[in-house]
Formats: structure tokens, C-alpha cells, sequence
């Protein structure tokens, strides 16, 4: 806001003007610069290099765990553009905006260029040799015990070289940590299916009912769901399939869904069961266990009004097969794993297992297999930090001391390690608070092997290689540190292999009949291999085990109100910034909410009924406090959320991690809870409860609709009907 | 009467603010077609006369493209690389020890590229295309290189070092694009329903008209500024 004396539309027209006395003045054929650049030409170039023609590159996209394959343009050795690789049968040559930025990752000039030691406060540029030097001094005299390694999601040959590097310290301290990780729905899906991840057949569904998973946004493979979600929208057989999303705030697939159920935050279960009550086709103990679930009851302990629980029911029972999901939403508290399993429940009563939920291929190397993310991982590690338990930690591809609920204290518990080693692109806030930080290859310059968690079909490998030189020629690649360390600790074992790429191809080029290369000679195999970017392997079939069962399946009452905290807190997931790591991206930082449109900043969300109760108006900066600690952003009023919760997207309000992300919005880990789920020990995210005030002042909310844009779809676009009067049967 | 004032200090600041700056960067005269550019100091004083010259004047009458060969494939034309001065320069024992060439070779055995300076260099939302006027002049209508290059580039086999000698400011690319070409069916050229594929204006003279048919050349602003 300007305060001075000068009216913004005065000086705009002085602006206006000067401009075109400047263009004036600058006419003439000034433009034309001659002999002031320099022209660089090649000293050798291949056959293939023209400049000014992009040569393309398989690659595989390391911004999500999704495992898309891209395609990446590189003209005059630099990388300019990604785009999907329409072989892989996950993302069959689409992309999304947050793989598009990963150009802003590798060119990003906060990069990590130098390896780093901690000297007071300041970090000393150390070279590669001391620093392995120091890494093997720390580990003398230390046990395998004293020493963890704590990780994000790894996968492929990155994945058996870590193991084999923690197996000869004699470490088995491997803490795999997201974020943001599905934990609890894999547990659930394990035993109602068998297999933690399924297959999710959206395009074969006529009735897709989700309960808070935004397949759409950012949940497991939202490419790949996108895709089927198209197929079933135009439906096989001429019946245009329709989606229910249940969930208490309004993610992006609940803004796409024919109808959208805002639920009491935590009642997703209740409602599930609600439902399997409702539909009355399920027999035997099932039965018996719904009894209770009327529809008076779950209405009124859900909110969802009676009606619309018929309509439901009568929809799933109308069209076959059906698709019910449990996403992050269910999951997100102590009851989560209840939440899941009644949800499940769902899917084997309507019959769904075999036809919409079927089996998923699995590489044959289970050494391969991705280790997933957890957050109970945290809470192990966390522990043993609190308890002193290590003397050196490594880190790689997690940032725990932003992503960790404050209610943890993670980030004092750290401090009781004696060194700690922080493999990282970015100085971000876990890196800050190493001891030593070595700077990592970018995901675009880097050599690797992955195999993605969300099979689509068949199963597959996926290549990642360079798109181009080291931008930065002291970076190195995660693999090729991971050797360096080993060759300190079984030099015998390893000193044939010269550089991670030396390994990673003599071990698929050893297997290459395993791989589908039988027929071809060893170079022949590895150019192909590394021109598709995906190997496809005939992989093994887990079949579906799980059987419906209602043992153990217990809710508990919703919770009663909270005087001092009387708002439920959800911490909602933005589908570009998800869980922060990519919020130094300029790409995704501007490119606005697709709900709010808001860009640049974090807000809270909270229904217009709720915010005239407190007084509350959009722009007010308002503190939420929780019994964690405070934190203060702008309020946006948004219909598409409970009136009995609020919300605000994470992924912002770093504390370093450079220019771009340093000092944008607010971080809700702050004032997260330690609340965790009873039976699978992940943290219950959605568990955490709040109060809103008022503080005083009032921001104009940066955002990209406006205001008059808003009245005017209301007014002449979309009749407004309420909810509650719309026929769905009809409708449909 | 504030409202004025503010005004007021605004445009005096504005005006003050021109004036300092016009007196820093003395306007640069007017260029004509043909003003030559400034003379450019490379690192290696190229000899053009000597590799593209008439054989008359000691030239070797080397194709511009031998060299510059990616002017026929893509947008740039680009400089050879290194290797290809290396890959004849080292069986020519003759001029082996010329300080040119041992500038050369020294570079070379140092894997380092030449750092030419841009001779010709157009602002950056221009976008020129060598490949289309290559297919255009030289493989269409078959006119000799050196005179489809000299169009833009001047009469380099006459040069030493480059220099510009065309003013290649929008109004004389547009001077060359707007005027009515004749266009024949010689040399490929599209004639008929396809004449003015060139461009988005219908050609002033019909089909087969006394005088032939006349086109323009592409015109349309999106031509260059991409």
C-alpha cells in the first residue's frame, strides 16, 4: 500500500507519460549491437550438435515421487524445456506444472556449488577430499548404532548402494521420511487388499466416491489419475461417470467433482459405514457392524444431511462397478487407520475389489523396491535424538526441521547430535543446521535409477540421466557420493567401479536379460536402454488378498466442542508446493492456488458464516493458535470449507532454502500437534485444533481473481441452487 | 491545488531525469543502407578474402556453407567448430608456421574455444531464420551463394574480418519483404493457389496476368518477432 502523499493514479500517469518520451528519445538504430558479445563456437561438436536445433533426452521427473518420465530439450548443451515421455505408461507424454519447474531447480541460483563446513556460524568451503576425510575421521570409534540416516523416498540402485553403505558401518538406523506420504492408506489398503498401493482403475469406474483424496492434485500419481479421470468423464459405454468427493475442505478434485460433500472434519469412517448401512445389500457380520450407522446418527454426527446419504447410496447401487478412495483427508487422524479400513470396507461391499481395485505388478528386484516415506519414521528419529542416541546423522532428500510438527521439537533435538552430515541442493533449514554440507547434482545432471511407487501397468524402471553438463563443476551426484564413502569402508569390493554411471551401468547391463535385452550386445542394451529412459520388465503380479473384514473396526465419537480451541485445524496441500521442498521455485510460487488463486503467500481459509461469526473479513490478518504455538497470515473467506474448520496450505514460510521461498507466507507445521495415528504411528496431520483472532491489521490479498469477476459468473454463468435441492439421481 | 503540486515534482523529476540521460548517450546518426558498422577486433584477424575470395584474387572460392554449415539446417548459422579450421590447417604445411595459424593451433591444443566477438547481432526479439532464406534463394531459385549471403551479409569474400555493412534495422528488412517479387515456377517456387503462401496478403496480380504473378515476401510482424 502506498502511504505517501501521491495518488496512485497521478503517478501512474506521469509513469505513463515519461515512458513514452523515453521510447521517443531511444528511437533510431541503436538497437544493433556489434562485436560486444562474444559468439562461442564448439572446439569439437558431434555430428548431431546444430546449434539452434534441440537434441532430446529420456529422462525421469524427480519433483514428486510420482515417477513421470520426461522428455527434456537441450539446445547448445543446456537443458530449456521438459516434457513428458509418452512411453512411460504413467504419465503416456503428459506433464504437470510442478514437473515443468524443474528446470528452476537445476538452474536455480541458490544452489549448493561448493561443499561446506560448519565454522561457528558461518560454513567454510572445504574440498570433496577433506570432506570425505572428515566424514571417515567422524566415523571412527562410532557404532553402528550411534549412527542414523535419515531419508526421503529412495528407490533403484541408489537404494541397494545406500543399504550396502549402511550395512558396512553396520548401521540399521534407516529412517525413510515424507512429508507428505500416504502411510496410513497403505496400511489399510495392505489389509483389506493385500498390496499397499493397488491399481486404481478411475477410467473403468461409473461412481467414483473419494473420500479426501485429490487424485487430481496432488495425491500419489496425479498425472497418471488425471488421465484415467478424462477416460471417465467421456465414459466406455455411454455413461458419463460421476464423481463425489467427500472432504472437509475443497481440494482440486473436489472443485472437478459432480457433487462435493463438505463432512465434520473425521467423520469420514462414520459416513463410509453410513453408507454400507444405507445401501442394506451387505450380509453376516458387516451387517451386523453397520447396524448401529442409521442415518439419523451418521447425519448427525458427519453433517451430511440425510438426503444426501440416500443419494449416495442410491447412485453406488445404480451403477457398477464403482471406485471408493481414502486419501489424505480420512487419514489425518488418530482414528485414520479406521477411517481407511471402514472406507475399504466400502469397496469390497459394492464389489469394486478385482474390477476397479485390482492387482499392481511389482519389479522383480525387491532390493529395488522403493523404500517408502513415512512420518512414524520422524517420530522414531526424533525419539532416539531426544534420547541422544546418535552421534552422526546423514541426511539426504529430507528437510524434518521444516516439516516436522513444532509440538516435536525436532529442531532442538538435532542439536544433540554430535555431526551431522546434510547431503542437499539448497542450504535449506535441515542443511543450515549441519555440520557438513555437500552440495548434490542437480536432478537433470544426475545419474539414477528409479522405480515409482504407483505402478500404472506393467512393471518398470525408470532411467534418469543427464540433460546436460554439470552446471556448477564442483557439485556432486548423490550415487557417486554414496561410492566415494563406500570404497572408504570396502575398498575391494568397489574399486572397479570408477563412477556411480560405471555402476549403475554394469549392473543393468549384467542383468540385461532379466531386463528384456537378451538378443542385443551389451552396448546396444545400454544405448537403447538410456535412449527410451524407462526400462518395462514383465514384473510380478501380486494378487489382491485382503477379504472384507469388520475385526477391529471401531470409531470413536466425534470430538465434543473445544472451548479454548474450537476450530479444526487442516493443514492442506497445495498442488505445486506440496510439502516445501519445491517452494524456491518461482514457477510454482507464482502460479496462483487453483482454489483461492492466491500467489506468493500463505492464507487461511475459512467459511464466510464462520468468519461473520468472529468478525472477520478477507485481508484481516488473523493469529491461529494452537497449544503448540502461533502463527499470524491473511484470512480468505471460502465457502468451500466446514464451518467448524480452517485451513492454510503448506509449503511456505521457509526460513531459508534462498531467495524464492526465504521469507514467503507462514509455516502450519509450526503449530502442529504431535498427535499420531493409534495403530500405524504416523502422524495424524489433521489432528490439531486452533482458535482464530483478530489481530488488527488488514492486508489486500494478492490473488488473481477479483472481486468483480467473482459477482459476475454468479450473476449470469451458474444459476446458484443449493445443495440441497439438487436431484443427483437426476442429474445424472 | 496539491494534487497539481504533486504533478508538478513529479515531472520536473521526470524531465530532469531525460535530459541527464540524453546528454550521457549521444545520439548515434542515422544509419543508411549501406553504412558500414564498426570495425571489430577479433582474436584471430580471419582472413575471408583469402578462404571465400575469386581464385583471380588469390582466393580458394570455399563455399560459405562449407564452413558456416549450419546455416542450411537451422535458425543460426553458427561458427564452425574448431576442429573443422584444425581439420584442414594441419595438412596445409605451407602457412603452418603463419602467426595466425600457430594462434590457431594453440588454442586447439588447449581445447579452448576461439572467443569470436558477434559481428552481425540483432536484438533479441528478432528472430532471423538462415535456414528458410538458404532453401529460399539458394535451393529454390538456385542464385549463387555469395550473392544470397552478400544479401544481408555484404561482400564478405572481400573481407578480412567481418564487418557489417547492412544496416539490418527493421526498415531494411521491411524494404526487401514488401517488395513485389515476380514469382515463377522456376526454381520450385509455389505458383497459383499457393502463391501467397508467403504471406498473408493476396498477391496484387492474378494468375496468369500478362506481367506474372507478384507476390510479397513474408511481412507479417510474427514473421520475426516471435
Amino acid at each position: 500500500m502506498m502511504d505517501s502523499g501521491f495518488d496512485r493514479r497521478d503517478f501512474l500517469k506521469v509513469m505513463g507519460w515519461g515512458g513514452a518520451a523515453a521510447a521517443l528519445s531511444g528511437c533510431g538504430n541503436t538497437s544493433i549491437e556489434n562485436g560486444k558479445e562474444t559468439v562461442v563456437s564448439y572446439v569439437e561438436a558431434a555430428d548431431y550438435v546444430i546449434p539452434g536445433i534441440g537434441v532430446y533426452y529420456n529422462s525421469t521427473c524427480a519433483q514428486c515421487d510420482a515417477g513421470c518420465s520426461i522428455n527434456g530439450r537441450v539446445r547448445e548443451g543446456r537443458v530449456l524445456k521438459l516434457e513428458g515421455n509418452p512411453a512411460s505408461a504413467i504419465n503416456r507424454g503428459r506433464m504437470c506444472g510442478l514437473g515443468q519447474a524443474g528446470v528452476q531447480h537445476h538452474y536455480n541460483p541458490d544452489r549448493l556449488r561448493e561443499p561446506l563446513l560448519r565454522n561457528g556460524d558461518k560454513g567454510e568451503i572445504i574440498t570433496w577430499e577433506k570432506a570425505y576425510a572428515l566424514i571417515a575421521e567422524k566415523l571412527k570409534g562410532v557404532s553402528g548404532e550411534e549412527i542414523a540416516f535419515l531419508s526421503g523416498g529412495v528407490s533403484g540402485h541408489l537404494k541397494v548402494l545406500l543399504g550396502n553403505y549402511l550395512a558396512s558401518l553396520g548401521c540399521k538406523n534407516h529412517f525413510v521420511y515424507e512429508a507428505l506420504a500416504p502411510g496410513v492408506v497403505r496400511a489399510a489398503n495392505k489389509k483389506a487388499y493385500g498390496v499397499e498401493m493397488p491399481r486404481y482403475n478411475i477410467s473403468k469406474a461409473k461412481v467414483v466416491l473419494s473420500f479426501g483424496a485429490d487424485f487430481l492434485g496432488a495425491w500419489v500419481s496425479p498425472v497418471h489419475f488425471s488421465q484415467q479421470y478424462a477416460q471417465f468423464r467421456r465414459s466406455v459405454d455411454g455413461q458419463r461417470g460421476v464423481l463425489i468427493q467427500v472432504e472437509p475442505k475443497m481440494t482440486l478434485t473436489g472443485a472437478n467433482a459432480d457433487r462435493w460433500v463438505p463432512i465434520r472434519p473425521g467423520t469420514e469412517g462414520v459416513l463410509a459405514l453410513g453408507i454400507i448401512n444405507a445401501l442394506g445389500t451387505s450380509t453376516g457380520e458387516i451387517a451386523a457392524a453397520v447396524k448401529g450407522y442409521d442415518r439419523a446418527r451418521v447425519s448427525k454426527e458427519t453433517g451430511v444431511p440425510p438426503g444426501q446419504i440416500d443419494k449416495i447410496a442410491a447412485i453406488l447401487k445404480l451403477r457398477s462397478p464403482s471406485l471408493v478412495l481414502a486419501g489424505g483427508a480420512a487419514e489425518g487422524y488418530a482414528h485414520g487407520s479406521q477411517n481407511a479400513a471402514a472406507i475399504n470396507l466400502l469397496n469390497h461391499v459394492l464389489g469394486n475389489i478385482g474390477k476397479t481395485v485390482e492387482a499392481t505388478a511389482a519389479v522383480p528386484f525387491p532390493q529395488m523396491a522403493p523404500a517408502k516415506g513415512n512420518t512414524a519414521a520422524l517420530k522414531s528419529l526424533n525419539d532416539g535424538l531426544a534420547a541422544g542416541k546418535y552421534k552422526v546423522l546423514f541426511n539426504y532428500a529430507a528437510n524434518p526441521v521444516f516439516t516436522a510438527p513444532g509440538a516435536l521439537k525436532f529442531k532442538d533435538n538435532l542439536a544433540k547430535v554430535g555431526f551431522k552430515v546434510a547431503f542437499a541442493h539448497y542450504l535449506d533449514e535441515t542443511a543450515l543446521h549441519a555440520d557438513l554440507v555437500l552440495p548434490l547434482d542437480s536432478a537433470l545432471e544426475d545419474w539414477g535409477t528409479l522405480v515409482p511407487e504407483y505402478m500404472a501397468e506393467g512393471a518398470q524402471i525408470n532411467i534418469q540421466q543427464p540433460l546436460m553438463e554439470n552446471l556448477h563443476p564442483n557439485t556432486r551426484g548423490i550415487g557417486d557420493i554414496l561410492l566415494a564413502l563406500l570404497k572408504q569402508r570396502r575398498p575391494e569390493e568397489y574399486k572397479n567401479y570408477e563412477d556411480y554411471y560405471a555402476y549403475l551401468r554394469t549392473a543393468l547391463v549384467q542383468n540385461k536379460t532379466a531386463f528384456g535385452g537378451h538378443a542385443v550386445d551389451d552396448e546396444t542394451f545400454w544405448n537403447e536402454t538410456l535412449t527410451k529412459g524407462i526400462v518395462k520388465l514383465p514384473g510380478t503380479t501380486a494378487a489382491l488378498s485382503g477379504r472384507a473384514g469388520v475385526a477391529g473396526l471401531k470409531l470413536p465419537a466425534p470430538v465434543e466442542n473445544d472451548e479454548q480451541y474450537p476450530l479444526q485445524f487442516i493443514p492442506s496441500v497445495n498442488i505445486s508446493l506440496r510439502d516445501g521442498r519445491n517452494s524456491n521455485q518461482p514457477w510454482l510460487q507464482e502460479s496462483p492456488d487453483p482454489l483461492t488463486t492466491i500467489v506468493w503467500d500463505s492464507w487461511m481459509e475459512i467459511h464466510p458464516k464462520k468468519a461473520a461469526e468472529l468478525g472477520i473479513v478477507e485481508g484481516d490478518i488473523v493469529e491461529v493458535t494452537s497449544r503448540v504455538g502461533s502463527i499470524k497470515t491473511q484470512a480468505y473467506l471460502f465457502p468451500g470449507i466446514h464451518p467448524d474448520a480452517i485451513s492454510i496450505p503448506i509449503g511456505q514460510g521457509h526460513e531459508a532454502m534462498g531467495r524464492y521461498a526465504k521469507g514467503y507466507g507462514v509455516n502450519p507445521f509450526q503449530i502442529m500437534d504431535a498427535v499420531f495415528d493409534r495403530e500405524t504411528g504416523e502422524l495424524a496431520m489433521h489432528e490439531t485444533r486452533v482458535r482464530v483472532s483478530k489481530t488488527g491489521q488488514r492486508v489486500i490479498i494478492v490473488k488473481d481473481e477479483s472481486a468483480a469477476g467473482a459477482k459476475q459468473i454468479r450473476e449470469k454463468i451458474a444459476a446458484r441452487v443449493s445443495t440441497d435441492n439438487v436431484d443427483l439421481s437426476k442429474e445424472v | 491545488m496539491h494534487r497539481f503540486l504533486r504533478i508538478s515534482v513529479l515531472l520536473t523529476g521526470l524531465i530532469a531525469a531525460l535530459s541527464i540521460s540524453a546528454a550521457e548517450s549521444p545520439q548515434a546518426t542515422p544509419m543508411t543502407e549501406d553504412s558500414l558498422g564498426p570495425l571489430v577486433e577479433q582474436p584471430i584477424e580471419f582472413p575471408h578474402d583469402r578462404h571465400a575470395g575469386d581464385a583471380d584474387k588469390g582466393g580458394m572460392q570455399i563455399n560459405c556453407m562449407y564452413c558456416h554449415t549450419y546455416a542450411r539446417r537451422s535458425a543460426v548459422a553458427g561458427i564452425p567448430p574448431l576442429q573443422k579450421c584444425i581439420g584442414c590447417h594441419q595438412s596445409i604445411e605451407s602457412v603452418r608456421e603463419a602467426p595466425r595459424i600457430k594462434k590457431l593451433f594453440e588454442y586447439w591444443e588447449a581445447k579452448k574455444a576461439v572467443p569470436w566477438k558477434k559481428v552481425h547481432d540483432l536484438p533479441d526479439f528478432v528472430r532471423f531464420n538462415h535456414e528458410r532464406h538458404i532453401k529460399r534463394f539458394i535451393e529454390q531459385q538456385n542464385r549463387p551463394f555469395q550473392e544470397a549471403c552478400g544479401y544481408c551479409h555484404g561482400n564478405v569474400k572481400e573481407m578480412t574480418v567481418a564487418r557489417r555493412s547492412k544496416a539490418l534495422s527493421m526498415g531494411w528488412c521491411a524494404s526487401c519483404h514488401q517488395k513485389d517479387h515476380l514469382v515463377t515456377a522456376e526454381g520450385g517456387t509455389p505458383v497459383g493457389g499457393q502463391a501467397y503462401w508467403y504471406t498473408f496478403y493476396k498477391p496484387d496480380t492474378a494468375v496468369g496476368s500478362a506481367e506474372g504473378l507478384k507476390a510479397k515476401g513474408p511481412n507479417d510482424c510474427w514473421q520475426c518477432h516471435k
